[in-house]
């Protein structure tokens, strides 16, 4: 059993509203283990960022038991906050202060030097725009800077909700790079993200929620390769749609058989006197899982 | 905790609107102080030979006629008696005395100016940091929200509370000096009871500046403290005037038993009062003293209430 950095058992949260409790995360266990990037997917409404707050003890838990590093949180979360970087939602500092005050008033509540501000502004390429004002910030140097917040305390683990948000191109290149170093160096990077390429290309391992509740979860090469499908070619593809129908395969439009034994395939056809002309694993996109296993889930649980 | 400390007060440092209202504490009661130099500046000569001349005929018309104007004649000196009666009448003004600043209204003006800006500023100062969000970045780098309530309840207690004391000395110790130069007379020990006065008030506004500070951290909006504050101010006082409570129950007669160091305050005599015979039990004293601990009760005790409930709901409540 790896070492887990996140674990959650039946963490659950309700918010009373005007139209009764509506639950926002219901029963979900959760376990990142240390190292490498594990992204956080779930359509909007479906708890990812209330799972984070509650994590970061900025919302507390209905029900349920959350680990950091091994200690129960939010009880222990003072001892082991100095580990973890966060940016959880919009990037949130006083308008009023440039970049390097919001910085630096951070940097000293955990006592950090002034060069440890130099460090994560340089980092994150604010140079030359750290003394403008948050306020006169586009969404993009927001996000940076939030970012370099989270670097002052050189954590272990770094939990990033929606970091490419506002990005150009080029900028979302950039994070996707800072954070899969931050993952090969040893930091544990949990990312909450909707770009699911993103998450398909950064990340080691996954969770997909939905209405509050887990439905997968595991390194991203087993979520994506659950079901397999194989795109066949044939001279004569009505008759071998029918002969792979009648051996027992589900067959899509298009010759495409859902299977996990090709050479099965092979010898359907082969048995009917049809060969193949083309037999080509198709896998899976993140995306497709995705969107599968959420599927009606796009709205918050209530009850 | 310290560390924490130099943080908070370094955000209220670059705060500009704090310091804003923080540099109008200052220059408000130090307009207050000019203003009362100025309006107690003795009659200068050329001030009385001015309101001679202008009132050279009003003057004729007393030496003709002495009675009309209350003034003793005629005689050889009626001239002069009518010129001091009449220049007395235009240019009479009041003289600058520790009493009288105490009673009147500038030494209570200052308490009042201080206390709206000192409060004023502490919600300023707070309900940023909920309205950009700040909040929930700072606890994650410090969750301990307790340790977060603290230290900025120290902050801003602490700027209150010393510029509080500057500028309530600094206005004390700038009427002593003008009557000293004006060299009139003061009573024994009129000095120290005024510094004594101007620290209470001193007092008073830092602990509203507190209160303030706790509203907002309970409200989590400087509009929202403002508004209830407000409310509070206009309910209480229909409140105290439907329930027909005395005048003790009046938020400015605690506030004066609290500068003033106790105040008087007039009560509704019994009926019985008013018959040929009273009988011994009967209170017929209509004038009764507020102490400063009643007015320190009055205000201490709804500034406990809110405090408490200010550092448990900012403990347990969600943070957005």
């Amino acid at each position: 059993m790896p070492e887990l950095v996140i674990e959650t058992t039946g963490l659950r949260k309700e918010f009373s509203t005007r139209r009764g409790r509506r639950i926002a995360v219901d029963q979900l266990d959760l376990a990142v283990p240390a190292g490498g990037v594990h992204g956080f997917l779930g359509p909007n409404g479906s708890g990812k960022t209330t799972t984070i707050r509650m994590l970061l003890g900025l919302a507390r838990a209905t029900a349920g038991e959350m680990r950091l590093f091994g200690e129960p949180v939010p009880h222990r979360l003072p001892s082991v906050i100095g580990r973890i970087g966060a940016v959880v939602e919009s990037p949130k500092f006083s308008p009023h202060f440039s970049g390097r005050q919001n910085l630096t008033l951070l940097a000293r509540s955990i006592g950090a030097p002034t060069t440890a501000v130099d460090a994560a502004v340089d980092t994150v390429g604010l140079t030359g725009r750290d003394k403008d004002r948050f306020k006169s910030y586009s969404l993009g140097m927001k996000q940076r800077l939030a970012i370099a917040a989270t670097l002052l305390k050189e954590p272990q683990l770094l939990i990033l909700d929606e970091p490419t948000n506002g990005l150009d191109p080029a900028g979302i290149r950039e994070i996707r790079e800072t954070i899969r170093g931050l993952g090969e160096s040893g930091v544990t990077v949990l990312l909450s993200s909707h770009i699911l390429a993103e998450v398909q290309q950064v990340c080691t391992s996954a969770t997909i929620i939905g209405r509050g509740r887990m439905l997968a979860s595991g390194p991203v090469d087993e979520l994506v390769g659950t079901s397999t499908a194989y795109r066949v070619a044939a001279p004569d593809p009505d008759a071998a749609s029918r002969v792979l129908t009648e051996a027992g395969f589900t067959v899509r439009d298009g010759l495409l058989v859902e299977t996990s034994d090709p050479a099965a395939v092979t010898r359907a056809l082969g048995g009917a006197g049809i060969w193949l002309t083309e037999l080509t694993p198709v896998r899976r996109d993140l995306e497709s899982v995705f969107l599968e296993l959420t599927s009606g889930t796009e709205m918050g649980a209530s009850e | 905790m310290i560390r924490l400390l130099g943080v908070e007060l370094t955000r209220l440092r670059w705060r500009r609107a704090v310091v804003a209202l923080l540099v109008l504490a200052i220059v408000v009661p130090a307009l207050i102080a000019a203003s009362r130099i100025w309006a107690t500046r003795p009659v200068s000569q050329d001030e009385l030979d001015t309101v001679a001349r202008q009132n050279a005929g009003q003057i004729a018309q007393c030496v003709k006629h002495p009675n009309r104007y209350g003034v003793r004649g005629p005689d050889a000196m009626a001239e002069q008696r009518c010129t001091d009666t009449i220049v007395g009448w235009y240019t009479g003004r009041e003289r600058m005395s520790f009493l009288s600043e105490r009673l009147g209204g500038s030494g209570m003006g200052v308490v009042a100016v201080l206390t709206a800006l000192l409060l004023l500023a502490a919600t300023t100062f707070v309900g940023h940091d909920w309205n950009s969000g700040s909040m929930s970045n700072q606890l994650l780098f410090e969750p301990r929200r307790g340790r977060i309530w603290a230290a900025k309840a120290i902050a801003v207690t602490l700027v209150a509370g010393v510029l509080a004391v500057i500028v309530s000395t600094a206005y004390w110790l700038g009427i002593w000096a003008t009557i000293s130069v004006r060299d009139l007379p003061t009573a024994p020990g009129a000095l120290g009871d005024s510094l004594a006065y101007g620290l209470r008030g001193a007092g008073y506004a830092t602990a509203a500046t507190l209160g303030g500070y706790a509203l907002t951290m309970l409200f989590r909006s400087t509009v929202a403290t403002i508004g209830v504050l407000f409310g509070v101010v206009v309910a209480g006082g229909i409140v105290i005037a439907a329930l027909s409570l005395g005048e003790q129950w009046q938020p400015q007669k605690n506030v004066s038993a609290i500068v003033k160091n106790g105040t008087m305050y007039y009560v509704d005599l019994p009926e019985a009062c008013g018959g040929p015979q009273v009988a011994p039990d009967v209170d017929c004293n209509g004038l009764k003293e507020l102490p400063l601990w009643r007015g320190a009760a009055y205000y201490g005790v709804p500034l406990l209430i809110v405090g408490a409930g200010s550092v448990l709901s900012f403990r347990r409540r969600d943070v957005p």
